[in-house]
């Protein structure tokens, strides 16, 4: 039940998006104060919860965007060995970016 | 209404290039349908017309065709019901073309053999050599019926966008099928179902567009019947499926004696 269960995970990321891009959101955008100054930068940067964060909200973003694009670039008749390189494409693709979104916000909590 | 325009698809494969639009005049019937109008057509003016049917009354589901751009059955669709003097027809979309309004149901029985149509009984003996009904209550007996009302005309195929352009994904037939007899009682064939189901371009490709559920001449409901498989599929992954003890075999009936008694014969 592969299919099914990249489905489900797509679900729970979606779902998982929608508050975690909605407290991006309500934080960057619509609190009082300026998210933006150096102060504000630096004290989340240096937060284990705002770290914590950041990393699910990766996870959760790389998951579902490159499942969606996934199933897009499927809908080619793709035969099943061309599913398998998409697939471990995805997977390298992934991995490399999840790679730099982890390497970002680590970076600036130990540097901070 | 007077006459009709009937355009008409023609294409013979190896002679035409590509598909072209034929143009005849029909006269105007109370009542009669656009297979009739095609049936006018190949009796009276061109008898290389080729286009399959047979019960003529919306059963077999053989006469599927394109008919002003909507996917129907040409048995099934009076011309007043169009509302135009205009009747276009052309093969269905989503299926090669054999001749002229003849498409190739080649790939719907084929993906539809795949779904192991047909109820899988954990009786083999049973199975083999049946001795009575299996017993099913009215409300197991609902929760499939209508999707046993298929015809496999492909109606629905013809009509999916993502079978239009995905030719591998299996398609609202089969996805159908196969959850109407997953959730047949007497069947236990529903893992063997899911793995097919469960392939890249399986199930998880429906995009519940709904067109198949508009197209279907008998009132089937295919996008019900993928979206129903999706959440058995789920819950099965997640082991949250019932299990269900599969229909038991109803005991033989007893001999019984005639209700009335047969009078002997008054002339030997």
């Amino acid at each position: 039940m592969k299919e099914t269960q990249l489905k489900i995970l797509q679900y729970i990321s979606g779902i998982g998006l929608f508050f975690f891009v909605g407290a991006h959101l309500l934080v960057s955008h619509l609190s009082s104060g300026d998210p933006t100054t150096w102060e504000s930068v630096l004290g989340r940067a240096t937060s284990s919860g705002w770290l914590a964060f950041y990393i699910i909200l990766s996870i959760f973003g790389i998951y579902h965007g490159l499942h969606g694009l996934r199933t897009i670039i499927l809908e080619f008749s793709l035969p099943n060995p061309a599913v398998k390189v998409l697939d471990w494409s995805l997977l390298a693709v992934g991995l490399t970016v999840f790679g730099y979104a982890l390497y970002i916000p680590i970076n600036a909590f130990i540097v901070g | 209404m007077q006459d009709l325009s009937f355009k008409v698809q023609r294409y013979l494969p190896g002679k035409d290039k590509k598909p072209y639009i034929q143009e005849f005049t029909v006269p105007f019937r109370q009542g009669m349908t656009v297979l009739d109008g095609l049936i006018y057509i190949k009796e009276n003016i061109d008898n290389t017309l080729s286009f399959r049917s047979s019960c003529r009354m919306g059963i077999c589901g053989a006469c599927g065709m394109l008919i002003n751009n909507f996917p129907m059955l040409a048995c099934h669709t009076p011309v007043e019901e169009l509302e135009t003097a205009r009747v276009e027809v052309r093969s269905l979309p989503n299926f090669a073309i054999i001749r002229d309004l003849v498409a190739s149901l080649d790939p719907l029985f084929e993906k539809h053999k795949s779904i192991k149509p047909y109820v899988i009984s954990p009786d083999l003996k049973e199975a083999e050599e049946p001795i009575a009904e299996f017993l099913q209550s009215p409300d197991e007996l609902e929760s499939y019926v209508q999707f046993a009302y298929c015809v496999k005309c492909g109606l629905c195929m013809a009509a999916c966008p993502t079978v239009a352009t995905d030719a591998l994904f299996l398609g609202p037939q089969p996805l159908g099928q196969a959850y109407r007899y997953c959730t047949d009682r007497r069947d236990t064939g529903a893992k063997e179902r899911f793995r097919e189901a469960d392939s890249p371009h399986g199930v998880w490709l429906c995009h519940l567009a709904g067109a198949c559920s508009e197209a279907c001449p008998k009132g089937v409901d295919p996008a019900l019947a993928i979206q129903l498989l999706k959440r058995a599929m789920v819950f099965d992954s997640l082991r949250l499926r019932k299990k269900r003890t599969p229909a038991s075999v109803a005991q033989p009936p007893a001999e019984s004696k005639p209700k009335i008694d047969v009078p002997e014969f008054t002339v030997k």
